[in-house]
């Protein structure tokens, strides 16, 4: 094993960690704690057990829609989530946050090759080979609309690497995007559809 | 059956961006494989939901990565889509110290045959199955999707068993139509299995309406699609009409998906060498 996201996770929180997303993260006397970061102080706030039940609080928002993308900042408040040890707290990110504890240390140990849009829409088959009409305008327009909704820091461009720094709170564990998502790539397809259909 | 501490399990799934239930049963079959220890880490990963295709290799710890397609047929995602995104060079890959094996769709696998079964009997307890017609529903149309002959095969092997009065193929789309499912049985009971890997809008509300067992009311997935399920058994057209839940929602999948690491490795074997 070459590699160990868990022990990673665990050195990271002793020297400080605290933050991911919209979560904090608290020692607790039966192992960790995670709640909503605005939760905090709260006493008020329903306990939830076990990496499992990370599953059903990131799912849907406060309206009680799903939420596909589990980066967008509207995850559910007034609770807390109580877990043994760092295993459980590993697993419970990946559904709060999915991969983005593997994704850091993949960066982390140079191993996070980002990918430029125009290469992703590039190797598209089906129903989205159409999104390589995508023009660099549109895709500007989507970026910046789409992407607002993400709290990823995101690590390509349309056509070239972002050399921006990512910008995260103190003992924030960095949420990476190293190419584009398939929700992206899925909205790309209708605005080329509704381009053509206007032309 | 094995235990595989050193390697690492990802199950392939579709997923939604409209509704939880898509990932659902992927997500269940990973977290009993994982409370098992078969494996020494076990992930999911999804074309339209998080963890990624793209993403999920950077999640994994061990070298030796078994990948288990939880698709009900061949076709355009385990042929195309998934390698593709997972670059994949064939059923074994090489790859900066890691070894990944491109495992068989669950749909493949033998055990589905009384998978079905199983579900059947449950939806219709007590029932006799010499009196009644058993569908099998596909989804059928699909482009490069060869869930229609699989859904064609799993028939003729129960139909061998000789359990049933009837059983039967039927599609959403195209002939023979499961809207027609008072044509093409002639007993009094009447038992539909969809053959998909989740419930959906198809389980959901499609073929429900096709049945006749309950309206057009756009927004039912979101708002517990489940409920069609809980009117067993329905009583029209004449006869006792029972309805499951997706076949892929089974617990038993879990089992299905170790069988295609098993299948994998009698064909290729368990203990290639990852490249350094």
């Amino acid at each position: 094993m070459s590699r160990d996201v868990t022990k990673t996770l665990a050195d990271w929180l002793a020297a400080g960690g605290e933050r991911i997303g919209q979560i904090l993260l608290q020692r607790d006397a039966n192992g960790w704690e995670l709640r909503h970061a605005e939760d905090a102080g709260r006493t008020d706030l329903s306990g939830e057990v076990g990496a499992e039940a990370a599953r059903g609080l990131a799912n849907l928002d406060a309206a009680g829609a799903f939420r596909p993308l589990k980066t967008a900042p509207n995850l559910t408040r007034g609770w807390r989530l109580v877990l043994p040890d760092v295993a459980a707290v590993r697993r419970a990110l990946d559904y709060f946050y999915p991969a983005m504890t593997g994704v850091w240390l993949s960066h982390m140990r140079g191993q996070l090759v980002p990918v430029v849009l125009r290469e992703t829409l590039g190797r598209q088959t089906g129903m989205y080979r159409v999104t390589q009409k995508l023009t660099d305008p549109q895709a500007r327009e989507l970026i910046d609309t789409v992407c607002a909704g993400c709290l990823k820091h995101r690590l390509w461009e349309i056509a070239a690497l972002n050399q921006q720094a990512p910008v995260f709170p103190v003992n924030s564990l960095p949420l990476l995007c190293h190419e584009a998502c398939n929700l992206l790539v899925a909205k790309a397809r209708e605005v080329v559809k509704k381009a053509e259909s206007a032309a | 059956m094995f235990s595989k501490p050193d390697s690492a399990l990802v199950i392939i799934g579709h997923g939604s961006t409209v509704n939880p239930d898509s990932s659902a049963p992927t997500f269940d079959h990973a977290a009993v494989l994982r409370a098992r220890e078969v494996f020494g880490e076990v992930h999911s990963a999804f074309w339209k939901e998080e963890p990624s295709y793209r993403q999920v290799l950077h999640m994994i710890d061990r070298d030796d990565i078994y990948v288990v397609p939880n698709f009900i047929s061949e076709g355009y995602f385990t042929k195309t889509v998934i390698p593709r995104e997972l670059e994949l060079d064939g059923p074994v890959t090489r790859r900066g110290g890691r070894t990944i094996k491109y495992c068989e769709p669950v749909g493949n696998d033998a055990r589905m045959t009384d998978l079905l079964l199983r579900r059947a009997a449950e939806i219709a307890p007590g029932v006799d199955p010499a009196q009644t017609s058993l569908f099998i529903v596909g989804h059928g149309t699909n482009l490069n999707d060869n869930s229609a002959a699989a859904a064609k095969r799993e028939v003729e092997r129960i139909a061998a068993r000789g359990l049933y009065a009837e059983v039967r193929n039927a599609y959403m789309e195209e002939e023979p139509l499961i809207a027609k499912w008072d044509e093409y049985s002639t007993q009094p009971n009447v038992v539909v299995v969809p053959f998909f890997i989740s419930d959906g809008l198809h389980s959901y509300e499609d073929i429900p309406v096709l049945l006749g067992i309950a309206s057009e009311s756009p927004g039912a997935v979101s708002t517990g699609g489940a409920e069609v399920f809980k009117g067993n058994p329905y009583h029209l057209r004449g006869r006792t009409l029972f309805y499951a839940s997706a076949i892929g929602t089974e617990p038993l999948f879990a089992e299905v998906i170790l069988e295609q690491v098993a299948a994998f490795d009698a064909t290729h074997g368990a203990a290639e060498p990852s490249a350094r």
